[in-house]
């Protein structure tokens, strides 16, 4: 199948004459800021499941979005009719909300150009299915190889690729495409009536490429191994306790202890616990976490945010200090400053709002052998699942996929059914110890009812004290309780 | 516009038929209206309008499945080559299938013209009125993080080439407010979200009031130690555990060993005090619907009875896999995906009425608000592990505000603990439940 993308982009339909107009009949009736954002999409899936091919999909869609800003007050309209009539309509409507102002001058758009480029050698279109069935297939078989306990292998690949346009009244034209791949292998293993689960995914804004650097297989071995060895561990036990989490754990925790509450419509807010804590010690010495859109190939990466911002890279907290907030155009103009360029959107159906692209706790200096080995006891967290964070007061929760005991700075054996409960700023204060690696992992991050692809990584780190949540009648916290009185 | 999807899903079914495969035509138009407001003034406000068409083919029992927001000519064309060019990939299935037959749909109300018919004035006062009743109702209210009012409406048209052929106009409205109280330092968030089928059945001052009251009452938690404790729950709490029971029951997942509840039809999989049904008819249900995303006739379906597991929910494939009639489950959330199992109005049934709270003789237990995470739980294993915050049960009484717990165990024991259920029953959402009290659940904290 061919691709057919260029309707839109440098195609004759929406030249910039036309997207000038539209924005100017956008503004007929004044307002601070008119821009109109277009997209046009291709994205296909292969889906296996019961040891067979299932589904095959794949989908076009295209459409614009208006917006109209005046007194920091948004209307928003979109609609899949890119006719020069359709968007002038919609702009008509989002001018209504701004009844009133005055006649504004014309807008002539000048085209920005993208700050680095994102190499994407094989394009989506020309990836044939045959080969990506062949290694979801391959995925398939090793995941089954690894044991008769695995009972259930799903394996997803999919990509997407996407032109945007975004322009604006102040002038500025930018012109991007981006090409997503994600690939996914859940397993489900069982044994004497328990079941375990086991997950791994992996993706990048890159194309095909990806399956030169990850080894399909391998993750879905992995996955399988997972699930298997989860049938054998105990109960994770309940109470708090010294958490080291490996580098390989990925970075969820990191995107829900603070990630969350640094984007600045919460702060504005007043919905973080990190307001009004610019200059402030927030985390532990040693403890610095950085926003970078700009990484190569990265799932969160981007050149342009979907404001026509240049992607950028932001260091958020420097050995422990607070140092900014993310931000896009409306919470810049707020607070006097330029976006960070963290303006993102799920679709042409949504207004852009702060978004993380790329978010990590940077690499310290500890040897992470060390780390295991100093630590009498505690959780070793070895791969981390989905969480959610209340940025109000900073308690945030996420679920364990894979941990073990640590007993006299041995790992010994493997714990399931935890969460680890906490709160953002005291677990950041908490961090004794950050190491030298760094891992990354890839999802979906939600707010407000929009998804956008981030990534998330963090080195090996060693936190003080965290909420496990398990379900085992252990003897720890009583001791504590004991010890206390 | 029904003239016009109609026409658009001929042209494909008949470009299908021409290449001599089965094919199913979804198609939708929605449009939905939102206003968020910020003390009192509008701070966004968005209209929006979408179409677009999801097509399945069974090439010989190899499906595929495209979709486009292109209702052009050329561009359905394209579909339906690009949907059977995409059907070689996969491997034929006997129970990839299309309903058939005519069929009778049930006629329910579920369109309201008084949503269309109010001004977008009174829509912007309803939003207004639920943020100042916020506001208002306690000093303590301090953040409004957002307010609004929302409605939706949709037209959605099913055809395929065995004959089946339905379409229906429905729509919604709802209203929001999430806030936060502040007090010595201390801060909670609260919310209320209302969502109707019926325009007049919106209630700014209860949503108002119930989102302050949710903060108030959760301000100077403190943290508790780690016990086995019985436990209520709130209807919004048990429709979040509800939800799991969803991909429980759905057959689809039963039949690939991914749901707990495979095997243990006609066996005991809660309290005998536990009732459970779909019935997506359901008066004035946001699931009530005459048809699901394949056309089959909504109805009725009980799912538990008196902690018995008496059936799953299917669509036309998990249906002819297990043989059995197709229960009106085949849910699609637009025309981008494939239909598959899904829930219409679920509901967990109320207990037996009583005066009394289910709280009333616990010595010593908590009082669940609210969960955290609750995404993590594995509805195959069943293992879950959530955030949870709430009040304290003394002698009876609700004394102080809880936080920073967590709520671990497996969803087994979970629904064979229920001891009672309130009266109380809620919806949010399609899901609806009551309050329950469990026998004991475990509780992580300090």
């Amino acid at each position: 199948m061919k691709v057919r993308l260029n309707l839109v982009v440098g195609g004759s339909i929406l030249d910039k004459a036309i997207l000038e107009r539209v924005l100017e009949e956008a503004l007929k009736k004044g307002g601070d800021f008119a821009e109109i954002y277009i997209e046009e999409k291709q994205l296909s899936n292969v889906f296996c499941e019961d040891n067979r091919i299932e589904k095959v999909n794949s989908g076009r869609e295209k459409g614009a979005g208006i917006r109209v800003v005046k007194d920091g007050k948004t209307a928003y309209v979109y609609t899949t009719d890119l006719s020069e009539e359709g968007l002038l309509k919609a702009a008509g409507v989002a001018r209504h909300a701004s009844a009133n102002g005055k006649e504004t001058s014309p807008i002539a758009l000048s085209p920005k150009q993208p700050a680095f480029t994102i190499s994407c050698k094989r394009l989506p279109d020309t990836v044939s299915f045959d080969e990506k069935i062949e290694n979801v297939l391959a995925a398939n078989k090793s995941a089954r190889d690894v044991s008769e306990e695995i009972r259930q292998v799903t394996v997803a690949a999919g990509d997407l690729h996407k032109k945007v346009i975004i322009a604006n009244s102040d002038g500025e034209l930018a012109e991007d495409e981006r090409t997503r791949i994600r690939v996914i292998v859940s397993t489900v293993a069982a044994r004497d009536g328990i079941i375990q689960t086991g997950y791994e995914s992996a993706g990048g804004v890159c194309g095909w490429e990806l399956l030169e650097e990850i080894a399909f297989e391998d993750m879905a071995e992995k996955a399988a191994r997972l699930a298997v060895n989860m049938l054998s561990a105990r109960p994770a036990p309940a109470g708090r306790m010294p958490v080291v989490m490996s580098c390989e754990a990925g970075g969820t925790m990191v995107h829900e202890a603070c990630g969350h509450g640094l984007e600045a419509d919460l702060v504005q807010k007043g919905l973080s616990v990190y307001k009004d804590k610019i200059g402030e010690k927030v985390a532990a010495e040693g403890v610095s976490v950085i926003d970078d859109a700009t990484l190569d190939g990265k799932y969160g990466t981007f050149r342009f945010d979907d404001e026509g911002n240049y992607g950028q890279r932001t260091v958020l907290i420097k050995d422990g200090v607070l140092q900014q907030y993310m931000y896009n155009r409306l919470t810049a103009i707020k607070d006097s400053r330029d976006s960070t360029g963290n303006g993102r959107r799920d679709s042409y159906q949504d207004k852009p709002i702060p978004r993380m692209s790329n978010t990590f706790i940077a690499s310290g200096r500890d040897d992470p052998e060390t780390i295991i080995k100093s630590t009498p006891s505690g959780l070793l967290v070895k791969k981390m699942g989905g969480g959610q964070v209340n940025t109000t007061n900073g308690d945030f929760v996420f679920d364990v996929q894979e941990a073990y005991m640590i007993e006299d700075g041995e790992v010994t054996y493997p714990v399931r059914g935890a969460t680890l409960t906490g709160n953002g700023p005291m677990v950041l204060n908490g961090i004794d110890m950050v190491g030298t690696d760094l891992g990354f992992s890839i999802g979906v991050c939600g707010k407000d009812g929009q998804g956008v692809p981030v990534s998330d990584a963090q080195p090996t780190i060693r936190i003080k004290e965290l909420t496990v949540g398990g379900t085992a009648p252990t003897g720890g916290p009583a001791k504590r309780r004991i010890r206390r009185v | 516009m029904e003239d016009f999807l109609r026409n658009t899903g001929e042209k494909a079914l008949d470009l299908a038929r021409k290449k001599g495969v089965e094919a199913e035509a979804f198609l939708l138009q929605g449009r939905e209206l939102s206003i968020e407001v910020i003390d009192g003034q509008v701070e966004t406000f968005k209209e929006a309008e979408e179409a677009g068409l999801g097509l399945r083919v069974i090439n010989q029992g190899r499906l595929g499945f495209v979709f486009t927001s292109d209702l052009s000519d050329e561009a359905v064309k394209q579909v339906v080559e690009d949907a059977i060019s995409i059907s070689h990939y996969t491997e034929a299935d006997p129970h990839n299938c299309l309903p058939s037959g005519k069929y009778e749909y049930p006629v329910l109300e579920v369109y309201d013209p008084a949503i269309p018919a109010a001004s977008l004035e009174a829509k912007i006062e309803m939003a207004r009125e639920v943020e100042k009743v916020a506001r208002s109702s306690d000093h303590r209210i301090n953040i409004i993080e957002r307010a609004g009012y929302e409605d939706s409406e949709f037209i959605s048209v099913i055809m395929n080439t065995r004959g089946v052929y339905a379409s229906g106009r429905g729509n919604f409205c709802g209203i929001y407010v999430f806030v936060v109280a502040e007090e010595d330092g201390d801060a909670q968030n609260g919310f209320s979200v209302m969502i109707k089928k019926n325009y007049k059945d919106l209630d700014s001052i209860f949503t108002g009031k119930e989102a302050a009251g949710n903060a108030i009452r959760a301000l100077h938690a403190r943290s508790i130690s780690s016990a086995h404790l019985p436990c209520v729950m709130e209807p919004y709490v048990v429709t979040r555990f509800v939800s799991l029971l969803a991909q429980m029951v759905d057959a689809g997942m039963v039949q690939k060993g991914k749901s707990m509840f495979a095997g243990k039809l006609e066996q005991a999989v809660a309290a005998p005090v536990v009732n459970l049904v779909d019935d997506a008819t359901w008066a004035g249900g946001i699931g009530t619907f005459p048809f699901d995303g394949e056309g089959v006739p909504s109805r009725r379906n009980t799912i538990i009875k008196d902690g018995i597991l008496t059936g799953y929910l299917y669509d036309c494939h998990s249906a002819s896999k297990a043989g059995v009639e197709p229960s009106g489950n085949g849910q699609r959330g637009s025309f981008r995906s494939l239909p598959s199992v899904g829930t219409s109005n679920f509901i967990l049934q109320t207990g037996r009425p009583g005066s009394q709270e289910l709280y009333d003789d616990i010595k010593k237990g908590l009082y669940i608000t609210e969960v955290m995470g609750m995404h993590t739980a594995n509805p195959i294993s069943g293992d879950f592990s959530v955030g949870a915050a709430g009040i304290m049960i003394e002698n009876g009484k609700l004394t102080y505000p809880v936080r920073g717990a967590t709520i671990a165990g497996n969803l087994g024991d979970f629904f064979s603990d229920i001891e009672s259920l309130g009266s109380d029953l809620r919806f949010f959402g399609g899901r609806g439940a009551p309050s329950i009290r469990l026998k004991s659940l475990s509780i992580a904290g300090d």
